[in-house]
């Protein structure tokens, strides 16, 4: 197999990621956050901070520097910070500090006084439930309200009323942070009226067209690199204030700026994802059949509405047949920091209640839990026509139930002090793609470049580049470089959604046989290697008859430096024709501790079905990591925001997340059916799926060690206590 | 002031050294050593793992006038030519996603194998927990432990 290509740069620390660039004359800049949650902004005394030693310029909401608010078909709209006075959540960027060292920044920035107009703040997600808002319509354009009924059925309550085995629960998921270890940061170069931005991201056209929109510049004069991210995980889908500040100081003060947020910074003046509180109500026949299910949820958002976790429409608008159904999404607008989309934006924490509440249906059933899910698996989402284009769910269960020993999880389990419980749910994530233009260029030396502009925040999509460009072209990977993370490459969109492999796999297979017509053109065409012969490419070879040549001999012979061409890509009729998602089953034990309460996860396993598998060591990393979130989620990580609107754990000592310490043995299997009907490479993505269901998969092993159902995530101690 | 100490083996010196400033910032946007990794500032996730006489450290709480005089490695040097076994192994078993931590996990292993040649799984674990990798990769980094312990 393939080895990740940027494995020996990140592992000898050669690998340079944006705040790892320091070019001659940099000044540092350091960004002031609010201590309200809600209020104005009456007076910002900076004297002091004027006065500090090496401090260049302290901009403010009085002082601003101009920015305007960038807006993108794929992103809406950016958040561009110190335009206003107004003051909407706790750690909200009001100030930016340069000067001539980072230090220098930092201390002067302390100085800054700020007097508030303070407001009531909204904090709690609780108090707010009773006078909610509906959503804006879904990604899909469905209405936040929506319902399929069956023929002479009422309402949701008759179908729910009229069903043998009911299940009316509440679950809660906890405000997150992406907490990508990268804090969000920029370089800023302005030479010549043109900029130049390192800043990781998710894609770096993005990128580019944001600050070009915010700073009122051209868009060919921006150049955004991320060549290297350090995680994103949806955090870097927006352009961020590092970036924005510094580029519009740079400019302003004719030096480059290095910005980056602090950690406690990251947790506020980021993005996290929403908290959400969901009700479930299902039905079902005495055999498990459903024969109603209801989603009720809330997300928490901003006070000025942007995004809302879309639980309801990400999980139960499509994962099991029923003929009742009913869904419902209402948004909580509070004083909190921004909210955006987080690995699994809607699937993780939907699925935390949902597949709780298929458990509790399975009990009140004394149904195998795997079995129940058998019996409902659709073959289309409820109240649609379009079925699934390749579905092996089944033959997730059976094989991941085999595999893990599921049948043994009647037997009484007491290891010790330590109570043993099995857990499983269903995974499923949409398949996706954007469009997307990827350009291959053959070389005289007989290497091959595929550049697209893009990114790659550790998914592996460097190394996956290297592998389509190899397929699609004959030759060995080795001799396929790639190019990403530089706006001037063809635009590859965003590297969000577990879109990337699918969009980049299908540009290629459009510009592999370009670039081919383009070889074999010059190959025949006058002064061509083959002029005037009829030839065909194969293995890296133009064969014409008796005789053959390398395309590098091929481009020699003609004097071509090379020859190159740029494949496109975006959905397009398949999407009238079929349903489109990944699937997969995951399975977990769980160990709590008799007297203490703690909860271990001890063993997890998840079988997927996510279409071809491209890069077995890359694809296995982002699963893994996937079903680790999930743990973290379950029993880690939640932001806790107090009544103030300040985190009270918003740092890395504070806020959660596993170690090696937290994981044993993880456990990955995948069924292997490409779906071709969705791509020509057959790969539907894997950043996400692997999230989805493990809290659940978790609090039913809780359950089935204890005895106790814990509707909230993540778990603690109190929550165990008998 | 002035702070000279050796980094990767080569004397260095740094002038207008602030006093509160930290090792890690001087490695970084002093002396052109970015390979270490700032990423909480609190001695929490070991993304700034560097040794100071052969000691690991977060680079974030030892100030930069706290090696005066002392001999500093970084990610940078941890190999003579080429890569280290550890690296090497992390680069073999895929143990690399985003690579933002990495360099503090090679420094830490490096420093496990260096105390405990054949540590078992535990106690690897228990060694890296120090270390976060919030691609949370922590199933292929356990391998390439492994395996560098296997190749050293």
């Amino acid at each position: 197999m393939t080895m990740r290509t940027d494995a020996p740069l990140k592992t000898s620390g050669a690998a340079r990621y944006g705040l790892d660039v320091t070019p001659p004359g940099t000044v540092y800049g350091y960004v002031v956050t609010s201590t309200i949650a809600h209020g104005e902004i009456t007076a910002m005394d900076v004297a002091a901070v004027r006065a500090a030693p090496g401090v260049l310029a302290v901009y403010t909401p009085f002082d601003p520097l101009p920015l305007r608010t960038p807006m993108s078909p794929l992103l809406g709209e950016t958040w561009v910070p110190l335009q206003d006075t107004e003051v909407t959540y706790y750690g909200q960027p009001v100030g930016f500090v340069v000067a001539e060292t980072f230090e220098q920044a930092r201390d002067a920035a302390l100085l800054v006084e700020v007097t508030y107009d303070r407001r009531p703040a909204r904090t709690s997600l609780h108090a707010g439930l009773a006078d909610a808002l509906d959503a804006p319509p879904s990604l899909h354009g469905e209405p936040p309200t929506l319902q399929v009924l069956a023929d002479g059925v009422e309402s949701i309550e008759d179908a729910l009323a009229a069903s043998a085995v009911r299940v009316d629960a509440t679950y809660e998921t906890a405000t997150q942070n992406h907490a990508a270890m990268e804090p969000h940061s920029a370089v800023a170069v302005w030479e010549d009226g043109r900029l130049t931005l390192y800043s990781g991201t998710q894609g770096s056209d993005l990128q580019a067209a944001q600050l070009a929109q915010a700073l009122d510049v051209e868009p060919a004069r921006v150049r955004a690199l991320n060549p290297f991210v350090g995680g994103a995980f949806g955090g870097k889908g927006h352009a961020g204030v590092s970036a924005f500040l510094g580029a519009a100081a740079a400019r302003d003060l004719g030096r480059p700026v290095k910005a980056a947020l602090t950690r406690e910074q990251v947790f506020t003046a980021t993005a996290t994802r929403p908290a959400t509180v969901q009700r479930l109500r299902i039905g079902a026949d005495a055999d498990g059949r459903l024969t109603a299910l209801a989603h009720d949820s809330w997300s928490s958002t901003t006070a000025t509405p942007s995004f809302v976790e879309p639980t309801s429409h990400g999980t139960s608008r499509e994962w099991y047949t029923t003929p009742n159904l009913a869904i419902t999404q209402k948004m909580v607008p509070l004083h909190v920091p921004p909210t955006t989309f987080m690995r699994a934006p809607g699937e993780a924490p939907g699925s935390f209640a949902l597949e709780s509440a298929m458990d509790e249906l399975a009990v009140a059933l004394g149904m195998d839990p795997v079995e129940l899910r058998l019996r409902n698996s659709s073959i289309a989402p409820p109240g649609r026509d379009l079925q699934w284009s390749s579905k092996h769910l089944d033959e997730c269960f059976t094989l991941g139930a085999q595999r893990f020993g599921w049948a043994q999880r009647h037997r009484r389990r007491v290891d010790r002090d330590w109570l043993v419980g099995y857990g499983t749910a269903t995974a499923m994530f949409p398949a996706l793609r954007f469009p997307c233009a990827v350009r291959i260029t053959l070389r005289p030396d007989d290497t091959a470049e595929v550049a697209t502009s893009g990114a790659d925040p550790g998914t592996g999509l460097r190394t996956v580049l290297s592998l389509f460009g190899a397929e699609a072209l004959a030759i060995p990977p080795e001799r396929v470089e790639a190019a990403l993370g530089d706006s001037t490459l063809p635009p590859g969109g965003m590297s969000g959604g577990s879109t990337a492999t699918a969009s980049v796999g299908s540009a290629i297979a459009v510009g592999a046989p370009a670039v081919i017509d383009a070889l074999v053109a010059v190959a025949t065409g006058p002064g061509g290697l083959f002029e005037g012969r009829e030839v065909a490419y194969a293995d890296g070879r133009v064969f014409a008859e008796g005789d053959s040549a390398t395309f590098g001999e091929v481009l020699r012979a003609a004097g071509r430096d090379e020859v190159t061409a740029i494949g496109t890509s975006a959905p397009g009729e398949e999407m009238t024709k079929h349903s489109f998602s990944s699937f997969g089953a995951q399975f977990c034990e769980v160990r709590v501790h008799r007297w203490t309460r703690e909860v271990r996860m001890s063993r997890m396993l998840g079988v997927f079905d996510a279409g071809r598998i491209v890069h077995e060591q890359a694809a296995r990393s982002q699963i893994m990591g996937g079903m680790i979130w999930g743990v973290s989620a379950a029993l880690h990580e939640g932001l806790e925001i107090e009544e103030s609107g300040r985190p009270a754990n918003g740092d890395f000592a504070s806020y959660l997340i596993p170690v090696n310490a937290d994981i044993p043995t993880v456990d990955v299997e995948f069924v292997r059916y490409p779906d071709t009907l969705h791509n020509p490479v057959g790969a539907r993505g894997l950043g996400e799926i692997s999230v989805v269901g493990v809290a659940a998969a978790i609090a039913n092993a809780v359950y089935d060690a204890t005895g106790i159902r814990v509707r909230r995530i993540p778990i603690v101690l109190e929550d165990l206590l008998e | 002031m002035r702070i000279e100490l050796t980094v990767n083996g080569v004397a260095r010196e740094a002038d207008d050294v602030w006093e509160g400033e930290s090792l890690l910032y001087a490695l970084r946007e002093r002396l052109g050593l970015p390979g270490s990794k700032n990423a909480c500032e609190q001695g929490e996730c070991g993304s700034c793992t560097v040794y100071l006489d052969g000691a690991p450290v977060c680079a974030c709480l030892v100030a930069a006038g706290q090696a005066q005089g002392r001999e500093v490695t970084t990610v940078e040097g941890l190999a003579g030519d080429g890569l280290d076994p550890v690296q090497q192994a992390f680069v073999e078993k895929g143990a690399v996603q985003c690579g933002f931590c990495t360099p503090g996990f090679l420094m830490s292993t490096k420093d496990l194998l260096d105390r405990d040649p054949a540590p078992s799984d535990p106690e690897i674990r228990e060694a890296l927990a120090g270390n976060l990798c919030r691609c949370t990769g922590y199933e292929k980094i356990l391998d390439a432990v492994r395996t560098a312990a296997a190749n050293r």
